[in-house]
């Protein structure tokens, strides 16, 4: 019996020198992600005039009391061009809540006021934040600018329109994908497919591509507004090459890919953007047959031919193109 | 001192006889299987997977025992498996099920090589039985038995593994008795020759007999990656060390007292890791003490204990799951017209549909905090401290065997936040013999078994934690004529609250927690009749409905019906 309470004893001492961590724990902090909500520090900017052609960005600073999913909603005042920047985090700061001046699609912004609202879905009862900042200068693309319409058309272009159709330049900053002015086709063509094209040439030579055709992208914006939809209008590309190098086009002897991009019923400015390698390929994925060299080579690309074809069952038919650019490794960013 | 060499047996041979004048033996084990089971879902909820499955086997698992001499034993068990509707050799597989040589080396160092059995201690190695039972149903008991035997989980909580061990010791005449010593080393996985190094599982035993009443013993046991099996350096080691002891001894004519305990530590490194978030070093360490006394007149053992498993502490071949819950079910494996996985339920796991693990884990399972959060990884399931309280009384007449087992543990580490969990467990089973109250001659055997468990967390409203659950295990076996007994069972359980489940990487570091509500009834019915041919001679027809009711938003109620077929032969 000795031993036993002894042993007992010696028990009841190991249980007391017992380990209790009353300082540390493990994981996450529970309340940076089931906490009640609230907003500890208010939004700030950076700046509230901000010139992204000097590479200046906004900013926006904030914490909460948790982590939660917030939404940054940017609205251009007069182009409706929009941004969005999304996170969970429970500090809003340079790391993820930065706004370099792009879109999420086109239309881009343009020189005016951007209205600012933060949203927090995941939280009942919220407020929604609301700010403003004046954009005084545009983001600078990174690419090669093919035209963006705001200098008229070129003296090397090509025009055709059917008899009924009006195709030309049009200028309204709040109409235009990017800038100011965009190329618009209207009219009815009752007994053709075909509506008018406009063949965009450097004004002399080619356009000055890289010759790496596997990380080169051709970008357009493209918006139609009537006779719309996947059966019923399309744009149809040329992309001419010179292969031969003698400053002319021949389609008998040289590489002319064909891309055609038929129109979606949104009625928002589309991105259209293709990988220049890929234009070898149909759009059934077949090897086309050109009667070049056969191979997808941009720096020797002559012309771009935008042609646009509508059903001509369908009445008229109306759509715009802004905004034809080539970016290195991935499609362009409005 | 005169030293005396014995021979320590480790692994026991069912239906083995060792015969110096035989040379060879047979055994062996045949089934036969057969279900049809039947998915009850609304149909609007599913419509496109298949409702039905319908499966069955027969196979034979051949032992052979070859004695070439004395101290020499090779045992080998083929299994022979025919899927019913394979014919012509279609669905016929043969795989070697066993392979393992016995012997004696020197008359006195015991060893086997090939498939071992090895169990140590509940902290360093040991197959802790899987959730959703508690002295549950002969009906129940069954089919859990067929999953058992094909997984190897022996009911000693060994763990089959392949490898080699040894076990010899010295007896003593004087200051003490015995000193015992066993090791082994198996081989856990493979290289794959790039980016995966073979690793391997070892340690040992060292137990000192000072006499009859009190023993210590050092236990060792490592898991560890061979170095030079990949050309890149990094590799993992963990180290297991703890130091037990057992005293027994009589406090009085009626009553034997003792008290066990164990404690040691883990220490688990990463060596050479390019992964930043590899912590340098994981250690940790536990204790586990526990006072008992035996009551001989009316034969009840009563154990009062305390242990702290610290929040660090990782002990793979200890804290392994039978069941691998992020695994789904091998019948019904989708539902719904979102095709979506169906989680592992608990007639999953008597079925032999879910999951099951035969391989040391270094990572902590996932499981089901519905079906058992108090200790999902064992008895060594890392941050837990407090009390336990286990009473059984066995061999009575008329209570075959009744037991009562109480736990009141907390967390030693918050997670999340500073507060720490609580975790009551109340449970109690008992067998009775019914035909004894009554004094009648044909047997007439309830089981009954219920567990109630309950965590909670206090604090702010975002971190209180408060979930309960109850399983409770019913089971009837009525000797209708001789050899023929009705088999009744239920399996009820419930569960509701909410919980944080714990989200760890790959380094068993907690780096999230998912917020869960549950709300969720399991109930399973079932009924069949057993012919006994003869001991180890059964077959088996009953019948079984299972049906789930998930109450949280989002929740698929289900039922599985089941026929089946089972007749099972040992000899």
């Amino acid at each position: 019996m000795k031993k036993f309470i002894f042993y007992s004893v010696l028990i009841a001492l190991v249980v007391a020198c017992r380990k209790d961590d009353q300082e540390n724990f493990d994981g996450p902090d529970l309340g940076d992600s089931f906490g009640p909500f609230a907003i500890l520090e208010d939004l700030t900017l950076n700046t509230y005039e901000v010139d992204f052609s000097v590479g200046q960005e906004v900013i926006f600073s904030m914490e909460l009391s948790k982590n939660t999913n917030w939404v940054i909603h940017i609205e251009g005042e007069n182009s409706g061009a929009t941004r969005t920047i999304t996170g969970n985090q429970r500090v809003l700061s340079l790391d993820n809540a930065v706004w370099n001046g792009g879109a999420n699609q086109f239309p881009s912004f343009n020189l005016e006021k951007a209205y600012i609202t933060i949203t927090f879905p995941n939280e009942v009862d919220s407020p929604v934040i609301s700010d403003s900042v004046l954009v005084t200068g545009l983001k600078l693309d990174q690419g090669f600018l093919i035209t963006s319409f705001e200098d008229g058309l070129g003296a090397t272009w090509q025009q055709f329109n059917q008899t009924t159709v009006t195709g030309t330049i049009q200028c309204d900053p709040n109409l235009a994908a990017k800038g100011s002015c965009f190329y618009s086709w209207n009219g009815t063509v009752g007994w053709d497919w075909a509506i008018g094209s406009v063949t965009v040439r450097p004004p002399s030579g080619t356009f000055g591509l890289p010759s790496n055709a596997n990380n080169l992208f051709f970008n357009m914006a493209f918006k139609a507004l009537e006779n719309v939809g996947s059966q019923n209008s399309f744009i149809l590309f040329w992309f001419d090459e010179d292969d031969n190098g003698d400053g002319v086009f021949d389609v008998n002897t040289e590489d002319r890919f064909v891309y055609e991009h038929w129109s979606n019923t949104s009625l928002d400015w589309d991105l259209i953007s293709r990988k220049y390698a890929d234009l070898k390929f149909d759009n059934d994925g077949n090897v086309q047959q050109t009667n070049g060299n056969g191979l997808t080579e941009p720096s020797k690309l002559i012309s771009i031919n935008v042609f646009f074809l509508a059903n001509p069952a369908n009445g008229n038919a109306r759509a715009m193109a802004d905004h034809l650019i080539f970016t290195l490794n991935e499609p362009y960013l409005p | 001192m005169k030293r005396i060499a014995y021979i320590w047996m480790m692994l026991l041979i069912s239906q083995s006889i060792w015969a110096q004048d035989r040379k060879f033996q047979v055994n062996g084990d045949a089934r036969g299987y057969m279900f049809a089971k039947n998915m009850l879902i609304d149909q609007e909820l599913d419509s496109i997977n298949s409702p039905r499955a319908n499966y069955g086997h027969t196979l034979v698992d051949l032992g052979f025992s070859i004695f070439p001499n004395d101290n020499t034993e090779i045992i080998s068990s083929f299994r022979i498996r025919n899927e019913l509707g394979g014919f012509w050799g279609g669905g016929v597989s043969f795989d070697v099920r066993q392979l393992t040589l016995n012997g004696v080396a020197a008359n006195t160092v015991k060893y086997n090589l090939g498939d071992i059995d090895i169990k140590m201690t509940p902290y360093t190695l040991y197959n802790f039985e899987e959730e959703g039972m508690i002295n549950e149903a002969e009906i129940f008991a069954l089919r859990r038995e067929i999953v058992h035997y094909d997984m190897f989980y022996m009911p000693d909580n060994t763990w089959r593994m392949q490898g080699a061990q040894v076990g010899f010791g010295l007896e003593f005449n004087k200051l003490l008795k015995a000193i015992e010593f066993s090791g082994f080393i198996t081989r856990q996985r493979p290289t794959d020759g790039i980016a995966v190094p073979e690793r391997a599982f070892g340690g040992g035993t060292m137990t000192w007999k000072q006499n009859d009443h009190l023993q210590f013993a050092y236990n060792s046991v490592n898991l560890f990656d061979l170095t030079r099996t990949i050309s890149d350096s990094m590799r993992y080691r963990n180290n297991i060390h703890t130091f037990s002891t057992q005293y027994r001894h009589s406090l009085s004519k009626k009553i034997d007292g003792g008290f066990d305990g164990e404690a040691g530590f883990s220490n688990v490194n990463y060596l050479n890791y390019t992964n930043p978030l590899a912590p340098a070093v994981q250690d940790d360490w536990f204790y586990d003490a526990s006072v008992m006394l035996h009551f001989k007149e009316p034969n009840i053992h009563v154990t009062l204990g305390y242990k702290d498993v610290g929040a660090d502490f990782f002990s793979p071949g200890a804290q392994t799951k039978r069941v691998n819950f992020n695994r789904f079910p091998g019948v019904f494996e989708q539902y719904t017209n979102d095709a979506l996985g169906r989680p592992i339920n608990l007639t999953d796991i008597i079925n032999h549909n879910a999951g099951y693990t035969f391989q040391i884990s270094e990572r902590l399972m996932a499981y089901n905090a519905a079906y058992d959060n108090i200790n999902p990884h064992g008895i060594a399931t890392p941050n837990r401290r407090g009390m336990y309280l286990n009473s059984e009384r066995c061999d009575s007449t008329k209570f075959k065997r009744s037991f009562i087992q109480i736990a009141q543990l907390f967390e030693s580490r918050g997670m999340g936040t500073n507060l720490k969990k609580s975790f009551t467990s109340i449970g109690a089973g008992t067998d009775i013999a019914i035909h004894d109250f009554f004094g009648w001659k044909r047997e007439l055997m309830l089981n009954l078994g219920i567990r109630h468990d309950i965590t909670q967390r206090g604090g702010e409203v975002f971190e209180k934690i408060n979930l309960s659950s109850t399983l409770v295990d019913l089971g009837l076996s009525i000797r209708l004529v001789d050899k023929l007994d009705l088999l009744l069972g239920a399996k009820y359980f419930q569960a509701n609250g909410n919980e944080f489940i714990t989200q760890r990487n790959v380094f068993n570091t907690v780096n999230n927690f998912q917020a869960i509500d549950i709300n969720l009834n399991e109930t399973t019915l079932a009924g069949g009749l057993r012919y006994k041919f003869s001991e180890g001679n059964n077959l088996l027809i009953n019948y079984q409905h299972h049906q789930l009711t998930n109450k949280t938003t989002g929740g698929i109620d289900y039922g599985i019906s089941q026929f089946n077929i089972l007749y099972t032969l040992t000899f």
